[in-house]
């Protein structure tokens, strides 16, 4: 079952001079058509400009297509009656959880969706606690977010939208304003909650690493969708991905360069458990 | 041209019960030539030393001596330090506000009080320094990729002729394409330009393949300052305080696991390859 399709998705940046007179026409996404399964993991790796973000803002009615149109559990997202069902169903986490976090403290925070959608004291409470638990959170709720580092940040944004009971969350590159640590929270927090909650996750990030456990990426270039698969086949065509301003974890690097000075390594290894493995091999056909 | 950090401190709050030393006690030399990488997770006093070495705060105790002047003395004229140590900051395109690319650059040289032809011929050298394509040079900033409008904010410094450099992560957001861009353009100021660089950053990779020293803070106190190779050798106590080595210094570990004699202290990619290539002949 599908929990966000587009068809034929466009949209378009129209650029006025003081005058409103229009400069330019910029086509951010062009003619995009996916469908993302309930329970998928999909990453959407894409240089700057490509249209990622855009995409993503489409995903839960915060743009509206000029072109085409995005369904969300079946609903078209221009139906304006089913803008807050939208919204609950697609949950959104961005780049700064500075941005993100308007409570004075953390259980308050989580607390505002839910709050904002009627839902009775005591349940929101429940929701509250229930959301710290699963993001490994629930010590520091009664914490100021302000004393927490990024990666807690982060992660109490993503608490505040699973408060909502959201059947899918989109994260516009979620680490890039993290240290290791917090990358590595973050990534293991949103992992879990596919696995073990079963949300539909939607990652876009710039840091390859983290795409390696993504059932499905989607490449995007230009507006379009110009490569999707699982890690292994999109990772393998490294060409490619340096064309498009992309690179490969530094696992696949690495078994590249072996491979390009002649040791029989196969295409696409993404794991040091993999490429260890082959190496292992190597060495007792010595 | 010298910095050097003596024993600088700087305590938020001090004598308050939420007291908290940002920074405390660090020593450090700053020589003329470095590529620096500074590193420490969020919290570890990194932009607090950044913004001390520019002056922008006042330590509690401590100083720093720029070319053998005090800059924190009473009669120390700043703008000797300002215009020789230039400071990218994080997400420096959204200091970007003029009408288009060239008069953004413009705007530091001409602070500096500079004709008008010097500061024309240093925003034209600026903006090729960093590759900026002609055709952009009178576009708008706002409409402009990520990784241009980053250049750009680079540009607008590099006008100013520092010779200390310091950025504060200046790839965060881009892609990988244009993180490399951006590597690139530093390692080739610090080379050719001899512009000591002072890098901070979050990835630990970037900073293996580019800087020739790390210097490491953590809770305010500085706790390595060595060649990568040498800092990257304690990854386990790197991992203690939210960092990490190099990705493959990790699999180079594992493969000395399982018995195939590579080194110890291996950081980049290209070296692992060689390693495990004569490992297996």
């Amino acid at each position: 079952m599908s929990i966000v399709e587009t068809k034929k998705l466009a949209y378009e940046y129209i650029r006025r001079d003081a005058e409103g007179n229009v400069e330019g026409i910029t086509r951010a996404v062009d003619d995009v058509t996916m469908n993302i399964h309930q329970g998928e993991f999909v990453a959407i790796l894409g240089a700057n400009g490509s249209g990622k973000s855009t995409l993503a803002k489409h995903l839960n009615a915060i743009f509206y297509p000029t072109e085409g149109s995005v369904f969300v559990d079946g609903k078209d997202t221009k139906d304006e009656s089913k803008l807050w069902d939208i919204r609950r169903t697609a949950g959104m986490v961005f780049q700064n959880p500075d941005n993100q976090i308007i409570g004075q403290v953390v259980e308050e925070d989580v607390g505002f969706g839910p709050e904002n959608m009627g839902v009775p004291t005591k349940e929101i409470w429940e929701r509250v606690e229930e959301s710290l638990r699963i993001i490994d959170m629930l010590p520091f709720r009664k914490m100021s977010p302000m004393k927490l580092s990024g990666g807690q940040k982060q992660r109490v944004s993503i608490a505040g939208v699973l408060a909502m009971h959201p059947k899918c969350i989109i994260l516009d590159e979620p680490t890039a304003m993290l240290d290791p640590l917090g990358r590595k929270e973050v990534i293991r927090a949103v992992t879990a909650l596919n696995q073990v909650e079963k949300i539909t996750i939607i990652l876009i990030t710039h840091y390859m690493e983290e795409v390696i456990g993504a059932d499905r990426v989607i490449v995007m270039d230009k507006g379009q969708i110009v490569m999707s698969g699982t890690p292994k086949e999109v990772f393998s065509q490294i060409e490619l991905l340096k064309e498009l301003r992309l690179d490969v974890p530094d696992v696949t690097m690495l078994a590249y360069k072996l491979r390009q000075s002649g040791l029989p390594i196969p295409r696409g290894i993404l794991t040091q458990e993999e490429l260890i493995s082959e190496i292992e091999k190597l060495k007792v056909a010595k | 041209m010298q910095l050097i950090v003596d024993h600088l401190s700087l305590q938020y709050n001090k004598g308050l019960s939420t007291e908290v030393k940002a920074l405390d006690d660090v020593n450090l030399v700053i020589n003329e030539g470095d590529f620096i990488g500074l590193l420490g997770h969020t919290g570890s006093g990194k932009s607090t030393l950044v913004q001390l070495l520019t002056a922008l705060l006042e330590p509690t105790s401590g100083t720093i001596y720029f070319e053998g002047e005090d800059i924190f003395d009473k009669s120390y004229d700043r703008r000797k330090l300002r215009s020789k140590v230039g400071l990218v900051f994080q997400y420096p395109e959204h200091q970007l506000f003029e009408e288009n690319v060239f008069e953004d650059v413009c705007f530091g040289p001409r602070n500096l009080g500079l004709d008008r032809k010097s500061v024309e011929l240093r925003a034209y050298e600026a903006l090729k320094k960093v590759g900026m394509p002609d055709e952009l040079f009178y576009q708008s900033p706002f409409d402009m990729s990520g990784g241009q409008k980053r250049k750009a904010a680079i540009a607008g410094v590099l006008a100013m002729k520092p010779e200390i450099l310091i950025l504060d992560e200046p790839t965060a957001g881009l892609d990988p394409q244009g993180r490399d861009e951006i590597l690139g353009l530093l390692r080739k100021m610090h080379d050719e330009d001899g512009i000591t660089i002072i890098l901070v950053s979050h990835s630990m990779e970037d900073v293996a393949n580019y800087v020739n020293r790390i210097v490491v803070l953590d809770s305010g106190k500085l706790l390595y300052d060595d060649k990568p190779r040498a800092v990257f050798a304690n990854y386990k106590k790197l991992e203690e305080i939210g960092l990490s080595a190099p990705k493959v210094t990790y699999v180079m570990d594992a493969l000395r696991a399982s018995g195939i004699e590579v080194p110890e202290d291996i950081i980049t990619i290209d070296e692992a390859a060689q390693a495990i290539i004569k490992a297996l002949s």
